[in-house]
């Protein structure tokens, strides 16, 4: 009996994503609402941990670059945790994190914290709190 | 000698069971069916980036009270 020796993947993998998603009103799938972190992190392997956190996308990633809090929050996380995505499309801005096998897939109350965190500055800057006087 | 599984298992959908795992950290959380929000009906990524899957699958929503995050979506890849 032969082996097929270029086998076709096909079918649903065990790979799930939760997207925590964000409805605005208008413009949810502007590129303004477009980020992701670079992260400076340390040590390999098993031990690699994230030092600090620097956001690249559009204007939601400048105010997130400003939040010294939500910085904290993730360099206390676990690397594999700490890689967060943030995308607009139509249905609402989308946060994410990477693709996970069902056995690991669950919430962290510190990762829901984060991602709660990046969710008010979303809703904040489509819709910014009146000013004080 | 008797078997010491249950006859029949309960298959539960997969919203549910992170629903659960949002519930057990403390938060107000409820699964919804399959289709019955309009985030599952429009596309999944934005399309900014080359590599995002081009075949998921939608395992339904949860919605969230009490937090910014209005509603939870769960895909699978392929």
């Amino acid at each position: 009996m032969t082996q097929d020796l270029n086998p076709v993947s096909w079918g649903a993998q065990d790979r799930y994503q939760a997207h925590f998603i964000v409805k605005i009103l208008v413009g949810c799938d502007s590129e303004d609402y477009l980020a992701r972190p670079t992260l400076q992190t340390k040590g390999h392997f098993a031990s690699k941990k994230v030092t600090g956190v620097q956001w690249v996308g559009g204007e939601l990633a400048d105010a997130l670059n400003k939040d010294d809090a939500l910085s904290t929050m993730i360099t206390k996380l676990p690397y594999e945790d700490a890689q967060i995505f943030v995308e607009p499309t139509k249905g609402g801005v989308r946060i994410f994190g990477r693709w996970k096998d069902s056995h690991d897939f669950a919430m962290t109350k510190e990762l829901f914290a984060v991602y709660d965190r990046i969710a008010l500055a979303i809703k904040n800057m489509s819709c910014p709190p009146p000013i004080k006087s | 000698m008797h078997d010491t599984e249950s006859d029949t298992f309960h298959p539960v959908n997969k919203n549910e069971e992170f629903c659960e795992s949002l519930k057990k950290i403390g938060l107000d959380a409820k699964a919804n069916q399959i289709d019955s929000d309009d985030a599952e009906k429009e596309s999944y990524y934005s399309k900014y980036y080359p590599h995002t899957p081009s075949m998921v699958t939608n395992h339904g929503t949860i919605t969230l009270k009490g937090t910014n995050i209005d509603v939870v979506q769960i895909i699978q890849k392929g």
